[in-house]
């Protein structure tokens, strides 16, 4: 594998992983929870893409992407709604939320198995054909995923810095307390987060179905990858959570390219380990573990 | 910060009666009447196929009971309790079929390979807080799978695991695993020292007390002398091998040992066990563990569901019943009399 396949495979995983962390960080920085089913609901993504485009309707997938995104956010505000707010009232919560992100992890997965069966599915590439870069071919696929990566994760930026509702995120994940008395509605806020988080990886979940075929496990992979991300970058923060992604998928490019496939995910794990040994805070960390 | 797991009502008085010698003696005999109506009524019902319900709840009491010590009382939020579990399997079956030792010898020594384990993964984690400890020790979990994958040539047995363990043999008679009742009796042995080390001896104790200091207000008991590292990795270390242990009767017990007891079934039925016991209410965990392992054999018939089923239950005893039965019982005794 040449320098340039590295830089290519690098880039394109490195944004689609940006998408799916990005959402992880943004829930974790709002409202302090660890979201074990993350994994589950980018499988969810894919599954409901799938559903549209070949279960039922038999949508083309630009409109099955389209409507699978509101669909996502209104699965977050439900599931923030229905089972994480009522935690919030005991003193242990946050052990009680990871066993109810654990526990609804399971129930997606094994909720999928029962309704689409335990084989895999496929959705066929978007955009067909490919360029030629430093004599390496590249597929149109892979550029408009980068493309629309960029433009997800362009948007929520805009949408934290720029509108009253992305402030109000901010606001709350700066201090919870502070922001509840100057009249923001935090459970909304908190809604709000999940919903747009269910989005960043659902929205992945189907751009990457094509490469990673859809199957109801198939979720735990980019959990993990996106949890080493968070936590390298530094727990809710956004950006760097952006940056980790882009260095942690150069690493596994060359890992892939140097060692083998077989290695990339202890590579992660080895990561994981060395960061939380040596700086749990992250690379643009805000708070101390 | 761990937020406190019991109320705060309960806590001033509570605690030097509840976790001190106070009705030690009550308490034992209590426990142990409990455990020979269990034995009792195995033995009267005589069935093979409860022989071997009531074997799995033996089993599953002592794990969850490591489990229960490690993110109940001490607040470590540990989701590597299965991997201990596999260790000592592994580690008894390789012991035994490639290293040719019986299985009475194998199974100890497992149990010494878990509690290092233990001290292993803790080492890492005594450095994390909260989520952080949840997500590394997952995600060992997570990993042990494809390690065992890869390190076959170490005779791990890949995906089909390891074949043909030894029954248990003692005092020159040997137990196959057709020989239900004799199983019974030793798996409720290993139950019945597994829980009573957990919660009269270790939990009861000096020790004990400062695990729950740490858990409360970890830095009042740092500032009291109390060494939070060293008693996390020995709380660890305690739990890893006593569920270790277990593993490895469990292995001998059915003869085989695959990378399914890493799978998400098992890790399920734990975490419901936990989810409806709740943590850190003796004897909460071990109705828990009873409600799951009969519930689960009733659930059998609806296979394709019962994983589904599982996980609801999760989420549905955590958000209705907080504090689980543990909870539950507490509230019911406390209303009888005031001091329980």
């Amino acid at each position: 594998m040449n320098i340039v396949e590295i830089l290519i495979s690098g880039t394109t995983q490195g944004a689609v992983y940006c998408v799916i962390a990005m959402g992880l960080s943004l829930v974790y920085g709002t409202s302090r929870i660890l979201n074990f089913a993350h994994g589950a609901l980018y499988t969810l993504g894919g599954y409901i893409a799938w559903f549209l485009m070949y279960g039922g309707p038999g949508l083309s997938f630009g409109l099955a992407f389209v409507v699978s995104l509101p669909l996502l956010f209104c699965i977050g505000v439900a599931l923030e709604a229905g089972i994480i707010r009522p935690l919030r009232r005991h003193a242990n919560w946050q052990i009680n939320a990871i066993m109810v992100t654990l526990g609804l992890a399971f129930v997606i997965e094994n909720g999928l198995q029962l309704l689409f069966g335990p084989k895999t599915k496929t959705i066929p590439a978007f955009i067909e054909g490919g360029v030629s870069i430093g004599g390496t071919t590249v597929s149109l696929y892979k550029i408009a995923l980068v493309g629309i990566s960029v433009l997800l994760v362009v948007l929520l930026e805009l949408f934290l810095a720029r509108t009253r509702a992305g402030k109000s995120v901010q606001a709350v994940s700066q201090d919870l307390q502070a922001a509840a008395q100057v009249g923001i509605n935090v459970n909304r806020v908190f809604g709000l987060a999940l919903g747009l988080s269910v989005v960043l990886t659902g929205a992945a979940g189907i751009l990457l179905a094509p490469v990673f075929q859809i199957s109801p496990t198939g979720g735990w992979s980019p959990f993990l990858k996106a949890f080493v991300i968070v936590v390298f970058g530094g727990l809710g923060s956004t950006r760097g959570a952006m940056l980790a992604a882009f260095i942690l998928a150069f690493l596994e490019a060359i890992v892939v390219a140097s060692v083998g496939p077989g290695w990339a995910m202890p590579a992660w794990l080895i990561v994981l380990m060395i960061v939380l040994m040596t700086r749990p805070k992250g690379l643009l960390g805000v708070w101390e573990n | 910060m761990t937020k406190p797991i019991q109320d705060s009502r309960s806590r001033p008085a509570g605690l030097s009666s509840r976790f001190t010698g106070a009705h030690y003696l009550r308490d034992s005999l209590a426990f142990l009447g409990c455990a020979m109506a269990f034995l009792a009524a195995g033995l009267v019902i005589g069935e093979n196929y409860v022989f071997h319900i009531l074997i799995l709840i033996c089993i599953w009491s002592a794990v969850i009971a490591g489990w229960d010590l490690l993110i109940g009382y001490a607040g470590v939020f540990n989701y590597a309790q299965l991997v201990f579990f596999a260790v000592g399997a592994y580690g008894s079956a390789m012991l035994s079929v490639s290293g040719g030792l019986p299985a009475l010898a194998a199974i100890p020594l497992a149990a010494g390979i878990g509690g290092l384990f233990g001290a292993l993964i803790a080492i890492p984690s005594a450095r994390l807080k909260g989520e952080y400890v949840a997500l590394f020790t997952f995600a060992v979990h997570l990993a042990l799978p494809s390690i065992l994958q890869q390190t076959r040539g170490l005779g791990t047995g890949g995906s089909t695991g390891i074949l043909g363990l030894p029954p248990i043999s003692l005092f020159s008679q040997t137990f196959y695993a057709i020989d239900k009742q004799a199983w019974f009796l030793m798996a409720l042995i290993v139950a019945v020292i597994c829980i009573y080390l957990i919660y009269f001896v270790v939990l009861r104790s000096r020790f004990g007390l400062a695990l729950l200091a740490m858990r409360d207000a970890p830095a009042f008991s740092e500032a009291l002398g109390v060494n939070g590292r060293r008693y996390q990795i020995a709380a660890f270390a305690i739990s890893a091998a006593i569920t270790a242990f277990a593993g490895a009767f469990y292995a001998h017990y059915t003869a085989v040992v695959t990378p399914r007891i890493l799978g998400t079934e098992f890790f399920l039925m734990a975490m419901v066990m936990l989810a409806i016991g709740g943590m850190g209410r003796f004897p909460g965990a071990l109705l828990g563990v009873c409600v799951v392992v009969i519930g689960n054999e009733v659930l059998r018939s609806f296979d394709s569901y019962r994983l589904f089923a599982l996980g609801l239950i999760v989420i549905g005893s955590v958000i209705f019943l907080p504090h689980g039965l543990g909870g539950v019982l507490r509230r019911f005794g406390k209303k009888d009399s005031p001091r329980a």
